[in-house]
């Protein structure tokens, strides 16, 4: 694709004429011009069919009922409405949507507290994953407060041959302690969480389960 | 004369209902506990139900030490030491401004108790905790932070810090996490905590803008090779 010298463009946009074109230009200049005089030139020819075609689709659409219906509702009209109330029926509305609304603002608004109160949590639950190291374990369980301690309850997975044990589960929101039972026997804290002291001279672990997922 | 019998009537509803919730505790510890056991933790719930104490803890506890083999006596007085935490903990819980404190607050009470906290430093972080925070997510953050190993003062002056600075819930929940990277870099807990005390309040003076906090790396450059 040939392309033509800025001051060519000018001239084809008609900024400039062929003798503001230095020399050199003028012979480039003429070429473009010939080239746009020859698109400029170039006839069009309508098929002889067209305007009975167009003019069909038009009487096809004037013709169609959904149109017409559409028509008929979208045009705006002078409507006049005549009611005549007697006054006792008008303040009994009133009463009557203000003690609706009274109802509705009673309902909606909380009962006040005094004082810093706690806020009760959903019960929503959230997807936790529990991942543990255990080469050699013939069966991995993860216990805590979400499943009464029950040591059957969440098994682990082994995840191929490398040692890894996963099982993922729904723990209800607020904060849990747990640990993995490997072999039925042996209470291992996750060593990736946190851990307190149960009471009995081990460690539990703990997670926050929260709306936003779970916070170790 | 009418306060009296009104008095009367709170008493006797407390205890009423107190009984009640104990007696649920009998079919929860059924099959999983021992005999002696069980009668035990009947009592001690019942005394704190009346104290308006939750029970479910105590209940879990003394399942918790059935299921890992423990033997009851040993049972028997850790589910004691926990109701004698939930009473603290309620209350330190009141002493912050919270009159009516639900079985939530009260558990995450306990919990930072047993991980370390004082019954006055609970106190002080239910009190900054007023809304929007929630003193049980504070609560239970400064519990997950202790157990981390963030001494409990740090632990106080952090999160206070940045309660004050009208950090969201969210930032507090993903502290103890920013600690434990911390830690895995190499940081002690409280080192890393410091770090980010002192990363929330803007840089400390006298130090450079390529300093980072106590356990955090400083970000490399893509530019360079």
């Amino acid at each position: 694709m040939k392309t033509f010298d800025l001051r060519v463009k000018q001239l084809l946009d008609g900024d400039l004429s062929l003798s503001d074109l230095p020399p050199e230009l003028r012979a480039e200049g003429e070429e473009a011009l010939r080239l746009l005089a020859a698109v400029d030139r170039t006839p069009v020819t309508l098929s002889p069919a067209l305007d009975a075609r167009v003019m069909a689709v038009v009487r096809q659409h004037a013709k169609s009922p959904a149109l017409g219906a559409w028509r008929w509702l979208n045009t705006p009209r002078d409507l006049e409405l005549r009611l005549r109330v007697r006054p006792w029926t008008v303040w009994a509305g009133a009463l009557a949507a203000a003690a609706a609304l009274a109802l509705l603002l009673a309902r909606a608004a909380p009962a006040p507290v005094p004082g810093v109160q706690a806020r009760a949590g959903t019960r929503d639950s959230v997807l936790v994953r529990f991942v543990l190291y255990a080469p050699g374990a013939h069966r991995v369980a993860v216990a805590g407060t979400f499943n009464q301690w029950d040591r059957g309850a969440a098994l682990l997975v082994p995840a191929g041959t490398s040692g890894v044990w996963t099982t993922t589960l729904a723990l209800p929101i607020g904060q849990h302690q747990y640990a993995f039972v490997v072999d039925g026997a042996r209470w291992v804290s996750d060593p990736g969480a946190p851990a307190v002291d149960d009471g009995f001279g081990r460690r539990n672990s703990v997670v926050a389960v929260t709306a936003q997922g779970a916070h170790l | 004369m009418r306060t009296i019998g009104l008095v009367l009537t709170l008493v006797l509803s407390s205890t009423l209902t107190g009984a009640l919730d104990a007696q649920d505790v009998q079919p929860r510890l059924d099959g999983r506990v021992s005999p002696e056991v069980q009668r035990a933790v009947q009592r001690i719930a019942a005394d704190a139900a009346a104290q308006g104490l939750p029970i479910d803890p105590l209940v879990q506890k003394a399942i918790e030490g059935a299921a890992k083999g423990v033997p009851g006596d040993r049972v028997i007085a850790a589910v004691r030491a926990l109701a004698g935490r939930l009473g603290q903990s309620m209350a330190a819980v009141r002493d912050g401004g919270v009159s009516t404190p639900g079985g939530d607050v009260v558990q995450g009470g306990a919990d930072a108790l047993n991980a370390g906290l004082t019954g006055r430093e609970i106190s002080d972080l239910v009190r900054v905790s007023g809304p929007p925070q929630d003193p049980t997510l504070t609560l239970r953050v400064a519990a997950t932070l202790a157990a981390l190993g963030v001494p409990a003062k740090q632990v106080l002056t952090l999160l206070q810090g940045l309660i004050s600075d009208g950090r969201s819930q969210s930032d507090l929940l993903g502290l103890p996490g920013q600690v434990q990277t911390g830690v895995a870099q190499g940081a002690t807990p409280a080192q890393a905590a410091a770090g980010l005390a002192r990363a929330a309040g803007g840089l400390p003076p006298g130090r450079n803008p390529d300093w980072v906090p106590p356990g955090q790396r400083k970000p490399k450059n893509p530019h360079k090779p």
